[in-house]
């Protein structure tokens, strides 16, 4: 198993205001997979990953990805294990407002000794055009797509996904959806994905339904389907 | 290895914000060329002025003879090997009540350095002291007249023994207004029809290792004139004030501009950290973003540091440029309105270099990382939600509902921000301390001087002076004669006149050895107002202020070169603010100073006395000779209090300028947000900048009492103790006012700028970035 999540635990605050918003999440995702985490608002799935990420920290359990574990890293081997192995897609696409499109994506590729061909990702992404504008320039799904670019270009190990299509409208998040589904296919990354889009579940391996911080279920998808095809 | 790509943003992001890195940019160069300019001019000028001893030949001593020395007692004084050199000269009345030394051209000793045009070769030509040629508006063409002559100014020149241009060594202060010196032919010399005044200067065949040795060097030298020339002046190099005063007070600002340089760089180090903490503020959720991907603390700090290092280095580099060119003339021109400097090299200032490159640099580098470091040790994830501060949240000060919502919006606005208006009370301050010193110097001198023309003891005091020859211990039938001599010559039949004694001392255990002239005054004097009986202690209220005496302390002075301590219990203070004088009843002084029963030094007069020999008047004390210092100083002080009320103008700006730019641009969401909800663009200035205008009046009526403290207690204790005599720092009303209106005029102005910037917040800010 690539990603192992074992017992996860995660609470906020203390004595009466203690909200547990994790209990004893286990999961394991193999490489290559795309798992998509479904749930509603404060099932803790945004939470988990986070903790996947190494920008959160689990009070009790261990996520252990590729042998490593990421309970015995202190802080500075949190931030070298990100470098090398995670790239980051959130909701607002958080572009650096005065970097050009390419120059953002390569805010991505500087973090990586190997990344892949700049070039090539501007032209997978479909922003060809658009490479020379700043951010400002750009509509939200450009945005989305330079910010995509910019977690890929460093060929990592797991692409994070959280809420990557929640500010964009119907098409523009099938255009980001088909992208990240081109990503995962074309260099193989692992792709957890955090949405409250169920249409979305369709497209990946692995399916977990998150409520009040337990996995409801787990499923796994025998014939997935395309994301141009999805709808809702 | 490659190089990070958000090092493309930097530029990018100093030009965006071009208006803050410009101001403290300028600043920057400013301070650091003002700091630079003056460390290099000084450095420059001081070993100029030491080099000056070897280069134009400058005299161990000088004594002035009654006579012309005759060739043989020549020989005999030379015999110590020690040689001596004429330098006569002649104080000559030329235009405008000025008084003209005219001496020939020297050609051994004490040479002239020639500063423009070109030294007099024929008759009627003369090359005048540079600097009284500018404090009187003289230039190379011009003439000057005396009684009987008139004269083409030809050069302009120093004079390595004028550097400070006394006329009388016994002056407290130079005049470098009313009195110059200038160099003529020996023909010019000769047909001006009055006595010269037989001075020589003597060198030593080698220049004495120590300062004891010196003393000792002179002292000895001393008798053998004595013994073969009857002198009325003898003056070792070390007290000769024209030659020494220059070098002594040069670099004494240094304490000063230290203090103004690392006090600025702080407050400009924070303003940067401020700015520097608001970047990060708005840029959180990128920083989130790229923690999260992977990028180390290091790495954003490092990021984040570049703007604020390189405009930092930019401005070192620049104010040095300036500094070591523009700036370092502005300096050295300050200087030379006071003194008489000879040519010197500019030279590079190691000191001055560390301190006006590295020390900037290291304190803004150390302040902006330690501000970074503890900024970015947040976790990425709080940065992505913007919860950015590092204590758990506190609870909210609660506010009384009874008050306006409007007045509880601008409370929290301020309470939001009082790290800003921290930095700007530290900022507004040390602008209000430079501002009251820059409008209250030339106030305080302007007062100083009618004070001592309304507080003059009598119209003139004339203080006798015994002939140094009488001081010789052989000779003996020569000084009887002398002294009897002087005996007749000092008295008068002036109607009016009353004789006093006087005698100076020095304090023993002040914090400055200053010296203190003690009166003994009839009882029934008409001029002191005050009947002093015998054993009485009456000091000036100068002298009592200046050594926070009061009615039963115990002053203590001593006399120069001696031992015996006096102690005076002080019975009484006498209203004289202009000197630090101590009034003694007269019989009680001549006793306790063993100066013999019928002694007395000098008189009060309020008429002129003219049946006394001028040889025999060492000074005379009146609204003139006791306004000189002050005039000087309104000559010395003149541009820089200019300069520095500029300078303080442009603190105040920038200060505001920035932290208000921070304020309003991390509000800037919340008035989007406001502007969305219906709140006019008036309404919204209400909030925000009305919050600023309150703080900052609250903040310049503070500074004032502050201001007035911190200068009261910087004159008191820094001036007064390097100063002679007692100069009281006076601050009328209408001054507060103006530093209001300075600081409110600048605030005015920074507010325009923020509510231009106010009506251009976009409504759709409130909607970006929003979890």
């Amino acid at each position: 198993m690539f990603l192992e999540i074992k017992n996860i635990r995660k609470s906020f605050g203390v004595g009466d205001s203690k909200v547990e918003v994790l209990k004893g999440i286990d999961l394991g995702i193999e490489q290559g997979e795309f798992c998509v985490l479904l749930g509603p608002s404060g099932s803790g799935k945004s939470t988990l990953l986070n903790i996947i990420g190494g920008i959160d920290h689990a009070d009790e359990g261990e996520i252990i990805i590729g042998q490593e574990k990421m309970s015995d890293m202190n802080e500075k081997k949190l931030t070298l294990y990100r470098r090398k192995h995670l790239g980051y897609i959130f909701q607002m696409y958080n572009l650096i407002p005065n970097l050009t499109v390419r120059e953002n994506i390569e805010v991505g590729a500087y973090l990586s000794d190997k990344p892949l061909d700049l070039d090539e990702i501007i032209k997978v992404l479909g922003l060809e055009e658009h490479q020379d504008k700043l951010p400002n320039q750009l509509s939200g799904g450009q945005q989305q797509r330079t910010s995509i670019g910019r977690a890929i270009i460093k060929n990592p190990d797991i692409l994070l996904c959280d809420e990557p299509t929640g500010a964009l409208d119907y098409k523009t998040s099938k255009e980001i959806l088909k992208l990240i589904e081109t990503v995962n296919q074309k260099y193989g990354n692992t792709v957890v994905m955090v949405t409250h889009n169920t249409a979305i579940k369709d497209m990946a391996d692995v399916v977990v339904r998150l409520r009040d911080g337990v996995i409801r279920d787990i499923t796994r998808n025998e014939v997935k389907v395309k994301a141009e095809d999805l709808e809702w | 290895m490659v190089r990070s790509p958000l090092r493309k943003r930097v530029f990018r992001e100093i030009k965006d914000d071009l208006g803050k890195y410009l101001t403290i940019f300028i600043l920057l160069v400013a301070m650091i060329g003002l700091a630079s300019g003056y460390f290099v001019a000084i450095g420059s000028m001081i070993k100029g002025y030491d080099e000056s001893f070897q280069l134009y030949n400058i005299e161990n001593g000088n004594f002035t003879t009654r006579y012309e020395i005759r060739r043989v007692q020549k020989k005999e004084i030379e015999k110590t090997g020690n040689t001596i050199y004429p330098i006569f000269y002649k104080d000559i009345n030329i235009d405008n009540n000025r008084t003209m030394r005219f001496m020939p051209n020297r050609t051994e000793v004490n040479l002239a350095c020639l500063m423009d045009g070109q030294l007099p070769t024929q008759i009627g030509e003369i090359a005048i002291d540079q600097t009284f040629a500018n404090n009187n508006g003289y230039v190379i063409g011009d003439e000057i007249h005396t009684e009987d002559n008139t004269y083409q100014i030809v050069g302009m020149v120093s004079l390595s023994d004028y550097s400070a241009l006394f006329s009388n060594n016994k002056d407290s202060m130079f005049d470098a207004i009313l009195f110059g010196v200038g160099v003529v032919t020996e023909e010019s010399f000769e047909q001006e029809k009055i006595t010269p005044t037989y001075r020589y200067a003597w060198k030593y065949p080698s220049d004495p290792k120590t300062e004891k040795d010196e003393k000792e060097m002179a002292e000895d030298f001393a008798k053998v004139i004595r013994e073969n020339v009857v002198i009325d002046d003898f003056t070792p190099r070390y007290l000769n004030q024209a030659i020494m005063f220059a070098g002594d007070d040069m670099g004494r600002d240094s304490a000063m501009i230290h203090l103004f340089l690392y006090i600025m760089l702080l407050i400009m180090a924070f303003v940067f950290a401020l700015t520097t903490s608001d970047t990060i503020f708005r840029e959180a959720s990128v920083i989130g973003t790229l923690r999260a991907s992977g990028y180390t603390k290091m790495e954003l700090v490092t990021h984040y540091l570049t703007a604020p290092f390189l405009v930092t280095i930019i401005a070192c580099v620049v104010g040095n440029v300036l500094g070591y060119t523009w700036l370092k003339n502005v300096m050295i021109n300050l200087y030379y309105t006071s003194y008489s400097l000879p040519h010197y090299p500019t030279l590079f200032n190691t000191q001055a270099f560390l301190e006006t490159t590295l020390s900037p640099i290291i304190i803004m580098f150390v302040i902006s990382f330690i501000v970074l470091i503890r900024r970015l040790s947040i976790s990425p994830l709080k940065f992505l939600r913007r919860d950015l501060s590092k204590k758990k949240q506190r609870k909210s000060l609660k506010l009384s509902h009874r008050l306006r919502f409007f007045t509880r919006y601008r409370l929290r606005v301020i309470l939001q921000n009082i790290p800003n208006y921290i930095v700007l009370l530290v900022g507004l301050l040390l602008a209000n301390i430079l501002l009251m010193f820059g409008l209250g110097m030339p106030e305080t001198i302007n007062h100083y001087q009618e004070t001592i023309r309304e507080d003059l003891l009598a119209e003139k005091q004339y203080i006798l002076t015994v002939p140094a020859s009488i001081e010789a211990d052989s000779h003996a039938l020569d000084n009887l004669v002398t002294m009897m001599a002087f005996e007749n010559a000092v008295q008068t039949k002036t109607e009016g006149a009353e004789a006093f004694s006087a005698y100076s001392v020095e304090t023993y255990n002040a914090v400055r050895q200053e010296d203190v002239l003690v009166y003994g005054i009839k009882k029934d004097s008409q001029y002191i107002k005050q009947a002093i009986d015998y054993g009485e202690v009456y000091v000036s209220t100068a002298c009592a202020k200046k050594f926070k005496a009061k009615v039963g302390d115990v002053i203590q002075v001593k006399e120069h070169y001696e031992n015996k301590i006096y102690d005076f219990t002080i019975t009484g203070i006498y209203p004289y603010d202009s000197a630090v004088t101590i009034f003694l009843n007269q019989r009680y002084m001549n006793e306790v100073f063993d100066l013999g029963e019928e002694y007395f030094s000098g008189y009060f007069s309020n008429t002129e006395i003219k049946d006394i020999d001028e040889k025999y008047i060492g000074s005379v004390i009146d609204a003139e000779s006791l306004t000189k210092v002050s005039r000087q100083l309104n000559i010395s002080f003149g541009g820089f209090m200019e300069a520095l009320r500029i300078a303080t103008f442009v603190i105040f700006f920038v200060l505001m300028y920035l932290l208000t730019k921070i304020i309003i641009e991390k509000n800037a969401q919340s008035i989007s947000m406001t502007k969305i909800l219906g709140y006019s663009n008036k309404e919204i200035q209400k909030l925000y900048i009305r919050a600023t205008t309150i703080v900052v009046v609250v903040e310049m009526l503070l500074c004032m009492p502050i201001s007035t403290f911190i200068n009261q207690w910087m004159f008191d204790s820094y001036l007064s103790e390097r100063m002679t005599g007692y100069l009281p720092f006076y601050l009328p009303p209408w001054i507060y006012f103006r530093m209001m209106a300075m600081g409110l005029i600048a605030y005015a102005i920074v507010s325009i700028f923020e509510i231009i910037k106010i009506y251009h917040i976009p409504k759709t800010d409130a909607l970006k970035n929003v979890e």
